[in-house]
């Protein structure tokens, strides 16, 4: 809103009243987005806070693995492994605060019960038990990510508001009520003169 | 040993022996800076041909494996070859053990719905088996894989394959391949001439395997029928009546209801689960087979149970140099790698 453009009405100044309570309204809003947004980032910093235990969990499992490895060779790990069945994940999009956010569902836990090998069914029961876990973590990193982006553009339009739009819109408005009330006090003034003009010419 | 036949076969292995690469050189080859170190090594050892064969980047361990397997391949149907008579029909069907495991191969990956890639099976010449393994891979599933084995020994299968979907697990198929495998075996080495050495080995090996699975399943906590299931159906020294003892009883009561000729390794079957040690659980029960078939060279020099025994420490050859390139590869300490080998 330019203040210099601005058309100094009564209409004018209805309609930026109205506008400026409508923004203000807007910035509570985006305000209390961005108060929930935090909280939710809060809420899956504890479970990405377990990556550090679950990467160690996940290396003690390689090193099963790699001693299943070396105890069977190649072909015959991979062949225990084929027995594994697959797994079924499904991802879809979830609203959390106006954000599309992904949610993985796990619809088949892979499923070692036919591995035979001692060493390949105890590397691949490592690797298994941490399948859950894994897709907590890569869930709970990819709603941070896209939250953290929510996050900060929400905290730009606030301060965007905050700091330039409501504040511009607010000199707007005393810029015009100033104009209108000179433009009042000209007019009783212009009123006052032409009624003592009209006096003097009578007497 | 009364044929002429079976006194060659005896002293062609006495020779063949002597081929086999030595403990101490298995240590040193544990101990090679690199996969390249191992290989040059192995080019002074009977994997030369093959080794030699190999284009210069190619020499990882998945490749160095597949010749390992060739070569043990090739030197269980050379004797079963030269042998004649019972020992050959015995010989015949105890190389068939490869047959076997590519058909558990092939099982796995069609429960596995692997498509993408075949899996990789022993290289088995197609003389040396009935079975029609192209056919067998081309398989759309375990129902077609079982009626392609309708005309071989393993057509048990066709009768396993209901119990298999209701328990969505290979592994009643795999208990059913290594039954008639075992069985077929089992029954050749009574009629094997001086024999006592091959019904010990074999016998050994039955209870050995039967020990692990008993072991392995209890520790996975899977109900009493099911192993039952998987077990062989042979029993060699201990009864039938101590397994079902084995598998009433608690993990850690288990060693001392065997013998002593198992009590020790059930001990230390049952430590390792305790500890959760890094040693393969696996690993005890092959230690104690191979240097039984290392003792057996001793006690029947003479006889049938020399042949097996020769083959098995062909096998655990095999193994220990699986253990040694997969290692180096894998980046394992010397250590580590050490501790995998089977000794004997």
């Amino acid at each position: 809103m330019s203040m210099g453009r601005a058309a100094v009405t009564r209409g004018v100044l209805l309609r930026l009243r109205e506008q400026i309570d409508f923004t203000e309204r807007a910035k509570e809003l985006l305000e209390m987005k961005r108060d929930n947004l935090a909280t939710e980032t809060n809420k899956l910093m504890a479970k990405v806070a377990a990556r550090r235990e679950f990467e160690q969990k996940l290396m003690e499992a390689y090193e099963t693995l790699r001693i299943a490895y070396m105890t069977l060779g190649y072909s015959e790990l991979q062949s225990q492994g084929s027995a594994i069945g697959p797994l079924e994940v499904r991802t879809r999009l979830r609203s959390v605060v106006g954000v599309p956010v992904p949610e993985v569902v796990l619809g088949k836990k892979p499923s070692n019960s036919s591995i035979t090998d001692p060493s390949a069914y105890s590397a691949s029961n490592g690797l298994v038990q941490l399948v859950e876990q894994l897709l907590d973590l890569a869930e709970a990193e990819a709603r941070i990510e896209s939250i953290a982006q929510e996050l900060m553009m929400t905290n730009r339009k606030v301060n965007a508001l905050e700091r330039v739009i409501i504040p511009k819109m607010r000199e707007t408005l005393r810029y015009i009520e100033g104009r209108l009330e000179e433009e009042t006090l000209e007019e009783f003034f212009r009123a006052k003169r032409v009624k003592a003009v009209i006096r003097g010419e009578t007497r | 040993m009364r044929h002429g036949a079976d006194i060659y076969l005896v002293t062609r292995v006495h020779g063949l022996r002597t081929h086999i690469i030595p403990a101490r050189d298995i240590k040193i080859l544990a101990k090679a800076k690199s996969l390249r170190d191992v290989f040059d090594n192995l080019m002074k050892t009977d994997y030369a041909t093959d080794l030699g064969q190999l284009p210069a980047q190619d020499n990882d361990a998945a490749t160095l494996e597949r010749i390992f397997h060739k070569k043990l391949v090739d030197r269980f149907f050379f004797l079963s070859r030269t042998a004649q008579g019972k020992m050959q029909d015995l010989l015949i069907k105890y190389s068939a053990r490869f047959e076997v495991e590519n058909i558990k191969r092939i099982v796995r990956a069609k429960h596995g719905g692997v498509t993408s890639e075949r899996p990789d099976l022993i290289p088995l010449p197609r003389e040396h088996s009935l079975v029609n393994f192209p056919a067998l891979l081309s398989a759309k599933d375990i129902d077609e894989v079982a009626s392609l084995l309708r005309d071989t020994p393993y057509r048990v299968l066709l009768d396993k394959v209901e119990s298999y979907k209701q328990s969505e697990s290979t592994m009643i198929l795999e208990a059913a391949l290594d039954s008639v495998y075992f069985s077929n075996v089992w029954e050749l080495a009574g009629k094997v001439p001086d024999g006592e050495g091959v019904r010990d080995l074999i016998g050994e090996e039955i209870d050995l395997r039967n020990l692990l699975i008993a072991f392995s399943l209890k520790a996975r906590e899977i109900p009493q029928r099911v192993i039952e299931e998987t077990i062989i159906p042979l029993f060699y020294a201990f009864p039938k009546a101590t397994l079902h003892s084995l598998l009433q009883a608690r993990l850690e009561d288990m060693p001392s209801i065997l013998t002593r000729r198992y009590s020790r390794l059930a001990s230390e079957a049952a430590n390792l689960l305790k500890n959760e040690s890094t040693l393969p659980f696996e690993w005890p029960f092959f230690r104690q087979l191979y240097s039984h078939a290392s003792e057996a060279m001793s006690a029947y020099p003479l006889q049938a149970g020399y042949v097996l025994a020769y083959l098995l420490l062909c096998e655990c050859e095999t193994k220990n140099l699986v253990t040694i390139v997969t290692g180096k590869q894998l980046d394992l300490s010397d250590e580590e790698i050490s501790k995998g080998l089977y000794e004997v």
